[in-house]
């Protein structure tokens, strides 16, 4: 039997991305074994299919016709014999082009995703998500089309000789009609291709848009059951439904003349060949039985056509389907390893963020609040050296080292922090540093109501980017993970704006014991986070401008005041107004 | 917020798919018909080939004129012509019908998702009707467009062919049978397990787009806490999963394929041999030899038809089992008729579970004033947004009764209860179509400009929709101009607004808007909602510093419930909170 290779393989390998076309060859080059085995079964595969009507001419001529019994015994058990070397060439030809499909489309998404996780914050700056995830849902089929494809080409092209070979040694005339006459015909069909593949594009394109509606009136059906407008949007999708309906009735009308074009056109190759054979026949040039594989022939011969046609559209997607796989692949990450990087600083050495003027005391919690807002986060992605900017820790610059180094370190938690799907336990404890270290983590992010609201707990399956938790509970899961990673330094930003004030109190008193003895700096403008930190940074236009307790700063800086208790100036306002 | 149990929605049964199958092709019977005459009558056209072809070797073998061979050939050629006119026709025919019956179905299941009792589309969520949106519906239309009728033709044609056959002479059933036990082994077999192995096959490939569409989105977390190697171990076992069950399909199409060839194989075969031996006794002539040899090839490709589109069929049906499931859900409310006298809401000696002995509200008692604003608070999960649908009509209490003007509020018609409760939730949604568009489906699709921009006034949301170029006019949703959380909060409130009922269940409605924004357009709604109730919740102490009351809910009980004042002096959990959060 066709031996499968074992997939995945351990390493996708290293892939010449330099064009479409080297990315193709390399693709083959990887897998040119199977690709071989694969084609040699095609043409045993489709050669003894061709030859069927010959064998079949000859049992009739030779032995109804002569009414020899051993002679039609002998063809009709050689028709028998290559029906069954048909049958173990066709499916040792499909075992080995799966293969050779599947090789193709692994490897590829395999190396995508190695390169989305080696580009890490970089990807998204530089190409939309949507792009890399339709290699992952169209892109691996077209590749993996245009490897399968390969065996059956083959095939098409030997068969094809073939019978032309035996067309031409019975009857020139014969022969160069089949030869010529083949491909007129393919592409006497091609006129009629491009405005079918027009109408079908725009049909498929308001399929989507449909498709698009109605996921858009289930998405908002809360809305829709809870306030009103059912009417509305059934109307609506009634009458783009309607309008697909038209455009697919265009589509069928175009198609339906295809389809007994496909009809006509080979049957009029049959035709033309039996009305030729039948002459010869008549004038003896030919015996009956070969005249009924001519027909034999003419009908075959179609299957080769199709299979180049079909052969040309696959590798035509996988070229473009390579494209997009080249263009993910060429990227490089912004921040790369210098070329030769410091020695890694001490623990507890001092984190100092030169264009705000922040320093970051070791071993306490620092709050960080800025006006306008967005200030913070640029800080925080300046500390975690996400973005450019002059960061001195301890003796040495966060540019001068090693990516890895700062990332193991410095950990950054931000508030569009992704929750991956897989077993809850894994997804939070990524450190593997084990369930007392996991139960306290969640402790402090007071997440226990969420666990206790799963049935299998820990073990307990997250779907999809955690879409089946709430956003409050989806943000204390979250923190937890960053606090079980338990590095040295911890940025978190906004960790607490999506979850209730009882809870946040609760969150910002557990806080402190959990980092104890680590740093931790958190952005926000809580007056119940910021009560229970050690230090708060008032940063104004990108600047610290005050640092202190909470306390201090609330009642000696009007402005932090002002920023923090916006709510409580406004009242009095509101009351003297 | 708590997660409730996942409801999952009923799949039709195969009696209930048969039945709905056999009603909709009842509504188009002159269709149907003609659609399936004009296919027989091209099937038929077609069959005129072995015949003539047998008749022309039986000629050659007795002596024949070229004139008779240009005869025979033109017969053929008018059997052509003839075939691919009523192919063209036939087919027409049956796209038109395909697409007619097609938006039927796709348009019955959407009406039948807006038709779902509200408690369900509440608790369910959106996964399970979304899978069916996307998934089922587009597999359905492959198969309603193409697989459904390439098989009724197959059927057609190899009936038809068989008929043929056996039109040549009784003798050539017997060859044909020879290759019925090999297929319809082989079929048995292979459809007991083609549908499980396909599906797992194609949950593979959205297990992998999933996982690589994950990677790509969350990068930065993955970079930023080094879950690199999780994540490739993760894509890679989502290939090893693809892997394994391409292989068992692969394993099964090894089987098949070979089982169905060989059914295919024999009948030829056996007709050459057996019409050959029929020949030598001169029980039959050359020709009907040479013409059953080709019907029975020619029988090949249409039971190929038949054979291959059979486990397409049976994922078509799966799937429209599911869309039809749809339309039974049972509907939670149980309209009785009575009237409610005023607008008082309450609540009487709550219970409510979402699993069996699992209660998460313990005897809830709260009453409402017409008029009076009260502000929920407490530690997440305690209930309170359980509460809240109680008091929105959302769902049934297990004990007890919330009632509005004594009347229980599932005792409502939907229509009639939107009228006295609204709920909206921090779970927004945010329309294709126009901002007008996305407004006025609260008063369902009329309302002039003015009142729509009254209503964005009172959500703080008119500046901003002025400022945008094409205004009300502005095409929002996905795929148009990106509105952010807060914005799309600012909307739902403003539908509130519009649909202006009697009382509003407010559940963290104003969540996303920033803090320091959320505050003056809490007081401007209160401005417009002035003497209409309204119950938040929210997680913002401000919230509940202006609401009338508050009420504070702590493990599925109202622990603490008076006005601000009064709890801050009663130095409970709120008078804690209070005192941390203002800083004194």
């Amino acid at each position: 039997m066709g031996r499968v290779r074992h997939l995945p393989l351990e390493h996708p390998g290293v892939a010449d991305h330099r064009s479409p076309l080297r990315f193709l060859w390399w693709l083959i080059r990887g897998q040119w074994r199977t690709l071989v085995m694969a084609m040699l079964f095609g043409i045993v595969w489709m050669v003894s299919q061709a030859v069927m009507p010959a064998v079949i001419g000859l049992a009739i001529d030779e032995g109804i016709a002569a009414r020899d019994t051993d002679a039609l015994l002998r063809w009709s058990l050689t028709l028998l014999g290559i029906g069954l070397v048909q049958a173990a060439a066709g499916t040792m030809r499909h075992r080995f082009s799966v293969t050779n499909w599947l090789t193709a489309a692994y490897r590829t998404v395999q190396l995508v995703a190695r390169q989305a996780t080696d580009l890490g914050a970089t990807l998204p700056k530089r190409v939309a998500t949507g792009e890399v995830v339709s290699i992952g849902t169209n892109d691996l089929a077209h590749l993996g089309n245009a490897m399968d494809i390969v065996a059956r080409a083959a095939g098409a092209v030997v068969s094809f000789l073939v019978v032309a070979v035996i067309l031409l040694t019975t009857s020139t005339t014969l022969g160069l009609v089949v030869l010529i006459g083949v491909p007129v015909l393919l592409l006497a069909v091609g006129p009629l291709l491009k405005p079918l593949q027009r109408r079908n594009l725009a049909q498929r394109e308001m399929m989507g848009e449909l498709a698009n509606l109605a996921t858009d009136i289930v998405s908002g059906l809360r809305v829709l059951r809870g306030i009103g407008g059912e009417r509305v949007f059934h109307d609506r999708y009634v009458r783009e439904s309607q309008e697909v309906r038209q455009a697919g009735v265009a589509v069928g009308r175009l198609q339906s003349v295809l389809d007994a074009l496909q009809i006509l056109l080979p049957g009029i190759f049959v035709v033309v060949v039996v009305w030729l054979g039948a002459r010869f026949a008549v004038q003896g040039q030919i015996s009956a039985g070969e005249l009924v594989a001519f027909y034999g022939y003419a009908a075959f011969l179609m299957i080769p056509l199709r299979t180049a046609t079909e052969f040309a559209n696959k590798w035509i997607r996988a070229f473009v389907a390579a494209g997009r796989v080249v263009r993910v692949l060429a990227l490089r990450p912004e921040v790369s390893a210098p070329d030769s990087p410091y020695a890694e600083p001490p623990v507890g050495a001092e984190l100092v963020d030169v264009r705000s003027g922040l320093r970051v005391p070791a071993y306490q919690i620092t709050a960080i609040v800025s006006d306008p807002p967005e200030d913070s986060t640029r800080l925080a992605d300046r500390l975690g050296y996400y973005a450019e900017g002059e960061v001195r820790w301890g003796e040495v610059p966060l540019s001068g080292l090693r990516p890895e180094v700062v990332r193991r370190r410095i950990v950054v938690s931000d508030s569009d922090s992704a929750l991956f799907s897989g077993v809850l336990a894994d997804q939070v404890d990524i450190r593997g540093r084990g369930p007392g270290s996991l139960d306290s983590a969640l402790h402090t992010a007071s997440a226990e109501d969420v666990l206790e609201a799963l049935p299998d707990g820990m073990a307990t399956m997250v779907t999809e980017r955690g879409r089946s938790f709430s956003g409050g509970q989806r943000q204390r899961l979250v923190l937890a993970r960053a606090l079980a990673a338990d590095p040295e330094i911890l940025v978190l930003v906004e960790p607490t704006s999506a979850v209730d004030a009882h809870t946040e109190a609760r969150i910002a008193d557990r806080l402190r014991a959990h980092r104890a003895g680590r740093t931790t700096v958190v952005t926000t403008t809580s007056p119940l986070l910021l009560d229970r930190v050690d230090n708060v940074a008032f940063l104004r236009d990108g600047v610290v401008v005050a640092f202190g307790t909470h306390r201090d700063l609330m009642r000696e800086v009007a402005h932090y005041r002002h920023l923090v208790t916006r709510e409580e100036l406004s009242e009095e306002e509101a009351a003297g107004v | 917020m708590s997660a409730a149990a996942p409801t999952i929605l009923p799949v039709a049964t195969g009696a209930q798919v048969r039945r709905y199958a056999v009603r909709l092709l009842r509504k188009y019977p002159r269709a149907t018909s003609l659609a399936l005459s004009l296919h027989a009558l091209a099937a038929l056209a077609a069959l005129a080939g072995p015949r003539l072809l047998g008749d022309l070797v039986e000629d050659v073998e007795q002596g024949t004129t070229i004139g008779r061979v240009n005869t025979v050939i033109a017969v053929l050629a008018a059997f052509l012509l003839a075939q691919t006119v009523l192919t063209r026709f036939a087919r027409y025919l049956s796209f038109t019908l395909g697409e007619r019956v097609l938006a039927e179905l796709r348009e019955d299941f959407v009406q039948n998702s807006l038709a779902l009792p509200v408690g369900v589309v509440e608790s369910a969520g959106s996964g399970d009707l979304l899978t069916r949106t996307s998934r089922d519906v587009e597999q359905l239309g492959w198969s309603v467009r193409w697989a459904l009728p390439e098989w009724t033709i197959a059927v057609l044609t190899a009936a038809l062919t068989f008929v043929a056959a056996i039109a040549v002479g009784w003798w050539v059933a017997i060859p044909c049978l020879l290759g019925v036990p090999p297929l319809v082994i082989g079929l048995r077999w292979y459809l007991r397990r083609a549908k499980d192995g396909y599906l797992r096959e194609n949950a593979s490939y959205a297990a992998i787009s999933a996982s690589l569409t994950e990677t790509v989105e969350g990068a930065r977390t993955v970079e930023a806490l080094g879950l690199q190697d999780h994540r490739l171990r993760r894509v890679d076992a989502d290939i090893s999963e693809s892997f394994a069950a391409e292989r068992y399909t692969l394993f099964l199409r090894t089987v098949f394929f070979p089982s169905v060839e060989v059914a295919y194989l024999i009948p030829t075969v056996a007709t050459l041999l057996f019409g050959g031996y029929l020949y030598t006794q001169g029980a039959v002539s050359l020709g009907d030899v040479t013409a059953a040899t080709l019907y029975v090839q020619m029988l090949i490709d249409p039971v190929d038809r038949i054979v291959s589109i059979l486990d397409e069929l049976q994922v078509g049906a799966a799937s429209l089992a599911r869309l039809l499931g749809v339309a039974h859900v049972p509907d939670d409310r149980e309209a009785t008729g009575r009237r409610p006298d005023g607008e008082q809401i309450e609540a009487r000696d709550v219970r409510f579970a979402y699993s069996p002995g699992r209660d998460v509200l313990h005897s809830v008692d709260m009453s409402v004033g017409v008029g009076e604003r009260i502000a929920m608070v407490g530690p997440s999960g305690a209930g309170k947004s359980t509460l809240g649908r109680l008091l929105a009509g959302i769902h049934p209490p297990r004990t007890g009764a919330v009632t509005v003007g004594g009347v229980g509020l599932t005792e409502l018609p939907l229509a009639e209860l939107r009228g006295h409760v609204a709920l909206v939730t921090q779970e927004h949604h945010v329309f294709v179509g126009t901002l007008r568009e996305n407004l006025a489906l609260a008063v369902d699709g009329r309302a002039d400009d003015s009142r729509l921009l009254a209503a964005l006034e009172a959500v703080d949301a008119r500046e901003w929709v002025e400022a945008l170029p094409d205004g009300l006019d502005t095409v929002v949703g996905s795929g148009g101009r990106a509105l952010g959380a807060a914005q799309a909060q600012q909307l739902a409130l403003a539908r509130l607004v519009l649909a202006d009922p009697h009382t509003l269940v407010l559940d963290e409605a104003t969540s996303l808007i920033d803090p320091r924004a959320a505050r003056h357009l809490e007081r401007s709604l209160a401005a417009v909602l002035h003497g209409r109730t309204v119950i938040a919740i929210a997680h913002r102490l401000f919230s509940a510093h202006d609401a009338d009351r508050v009420a504070v809910v702590e493990n599925g009980e109202i622990t603490e419930f008076g006005t601000h004042e009064e709890l801050v002096d009663r130095s409970g959990s709120y008078a804690k909170l209070w005192s941390s959060w203002h800083g004194s």
